[in-house]
């Protein structure tokens, strides 16, 4: 299990939630939903322990996070970035492959754990090309593909339909579902029926450090959404 | 064509090349000299060969392999294959410490320059650094820096040379233009530059994550700060060593990794090795021609690699 008590989140010096409290379970698909800057992408990095928080704690199977050994930690948290770094042109293959890191285990079957995660994502015909020769949508395979490689307990990715066409963004949802069966996804979603569909639980950030966390047909009724977005939702 | 491609790509033709080269570097210059004499110290060319062109070649080896490194280094650092130590301001930390230290007459023996030298390195990459550090290191920012930087360097390093005496310009110049005449070979550069490769190549896989991103590799279970400090560290400690011996020469540490990288891929198990042994061959062959082309006259190393590193430059810079 993954909690989160008593978490202050910060962007650079500014406090953008205060006080934030959940926990996250095998078996759950959660989806974060909140306006703009009120703090997503800060707690999904704070769960995947790039940045620590100045208050409150993350613990993940009953250790602080942030104790956790660096290559330990990512054996139990694997996080999608929003947006990708510049970086020099490895083969997809390679990318993919940097996923087995933390686990230091056996070449033979990190490559099987790779062209499996290639297989999965629907990327084995690119396994040669250059990372920087893919589009935007097959750029954001990569990466989903590399996380799935990383075989974390929890699953963190941070709007991860992002320049995925209508038939992929199915097809990659039913992936996390199956991933969610047996560990956790925490996915930051703007598409309410996407999350209406795919999610079992909700996070739901609002205003004034305001948040309401709970089973997808509790959470998202209309008065939660008028709630959330201040204006009557479609 | 692929076969040559996959030759290419191999350590073991690299250092089949370097040897044949080395050979040829041996016996072409000035003077002809036979390859007998090497082991007879009743030749004439005895000397030649020993006190001469083999400490100059074994400078120019790890020259070439300790600028190519330290350029692969520095573009993993600033995700950018453009990027060099000459070209970042590097090297010029390093010659104006080195070069201070002469003027103001505290040392003039080499392990003085090693140390003023990475002094000067190490404080011109924090410098580079504390510039391009939001948060986590700019790769925009740094290149823009650096490059400004550089200028600066080589600036201060021209009012050094043109307000210090006439006898001491003499012996400076070479810090200016990077000439491998004046070397001699340093038991402690080898033994340094073994100790880098170990390092760098016992954590390999994790230079590949940072080459992808930093926060990529943090996310991903690399101890980003660590592995940065300890490049930071050798990439210094490379560059200080070359400049100390060879003056400011540029654009090996920009070409090399770059052709590497098209020869042997992007993993650094491979990038390691074979930026040594490309760089060495590389800086080799130059410094053989800089001494042949218009002999008897030597010509300064670092206006060959210039030649060819500046069309080579432009030429990547459009296909990045």
């Amino acid at each position: 299990m993954l909690t989160i008590e008593g978490l202050h989140l910060h962007q650079d010096n500014l406090t953008v939630f205060k006080d934030l409290n959940a926990a996250f379970k095998p078996g759950e698909f959660w989806a974060v939903v909140g306006q703009n800057g009120v703090g997503k992408t800060t707690l999904l990095q704070t769960m995947a322990g790039i940045s620590q928080p100045r208050q409150g704690r993350v613990q993940v199977a009953g250790h602080n996070l942030f104790e956790l050994d660096i290559a330990a930690r990512a054996q139990q948290v694997s996080f999608l970035l929003q947006d990708q770094e510049p970086c020099l042109a490895f083969s997809v293959r390679d990318a993919v492959g940097m996923g087995r890191f933390p686990w230091r285990s056996k070449k033979q079957q990190d490559q099987a754990i790779t062209t499996a995660a290639l297989e999965t994502c629907g990327i084995s015909h690119l396994a040669d090309r250059s990372i920087l020769k893919l589009s935007g949508g097959e750029r954001r395979k990569v990466e989903i593909a590399t996380c799935l490689a990383q075989q974390s307990d929890f699953l963190l990715l941070d709007e991860p339909l992002n320049h995925l066409d209508v038939v992929y963004r199915q097809q990659i949802l039913k992936v996390f579902a199956e991933y969610s069966q047996q560990r956790c996804v925490v996915m930051v979603c703007h598409d309410l029926e996407v999350i209406k569909h795919h999610c079992s639980h909700v996070l739901m950030l609002m205003a004034n450090d305001c948040y309401l966390a709970g089973t997808s047909a509790t959470i998202l009724n209309q008065t939660n959404l008028d709630q959330l977005f201040d204006a009557r939702s479609e | 064509m692929a076969v040559t491609g996959k030759l290419l790509g191999q350590w073991w033709f690299w250092l089949l090349l370097m040897m044949l080269l080395v050979v040829a570097s041996l016996t072409v210059g000035t003077v002809s000299v036979p390859l007998t004499a090497l082991f007879n110290p009743e030749s004439e060319y005895f000397n030649i060969i020993w006190q001469l062109r083999l400490p100059r070649i074994i400078n120019a080896l790890l020259v070439g392999g300790c600028l190519s490194l330290s350029g692969l280094l520095i573009q993993n650092l600033v995700k950018n294959p453009l990027a060099d130590p000459y070209l970042l301001g590097v090297s010029g930390g390093a010659a104006s410490v080195q070069l201070m230290v002469i003027l103001i007459g505290l040392s003039w023996s080499q392990h003085g320059l090693f140390v003023a030298g990475f002094v000067g390195s190490l404080l011109a990459t924090l410098l580079l650094l504390k510039l391009s550090y939001e948060g986590r290191i700019r790769p925009d920012k740094i290149t823009l820096n650096g490059v400004v930087m550089a200028f600066g360097f080589a600036a201060f390093i021209s009012f050094m040379l043109t307000t210090a005496s006439g006898q001491q310009i003499k012996s400076m110049m070479f810090w200016l233009m990077g000439d491998l005449s004046y070397a001699q070979p340093n038991v402690l550069m080898p033994v340094l530059l073994l100790i880098s490769v170990v390092a760098l190549f016992r954590r390999h896989r994790a230079l590949d994550l940072l080459a992808r991103g930093e926060l990529f590799a943090i996310k991903s279970g690399v101890n980003a700060h660590r592995i940065n400090l300890l490049v930071f560290i050798i990439t210094a400690l490379l560059t200080s060593m070359a400049v100390a011996q060879a003056g400011t020469i540029g654009f090996v540490g920009l070409i090399i990794p770059h052709l590497v990288r098209m020869m042997a891929g992007y993993q650094h198990r491979q990038l390691i090795p074979m930026c040594l042994l490309v760089g060495a061959c590389f800086l080799l062959a130059a410094d053989t021609l800089a001494r042949t082309v218009m002999s008897p006259l030597q010509l300064p190393v670092g206006i060959f690699t210039a030649m060819i590193g500046v069309p080579v430059f432009l030429w990547l810079n459009r296909r990045v």
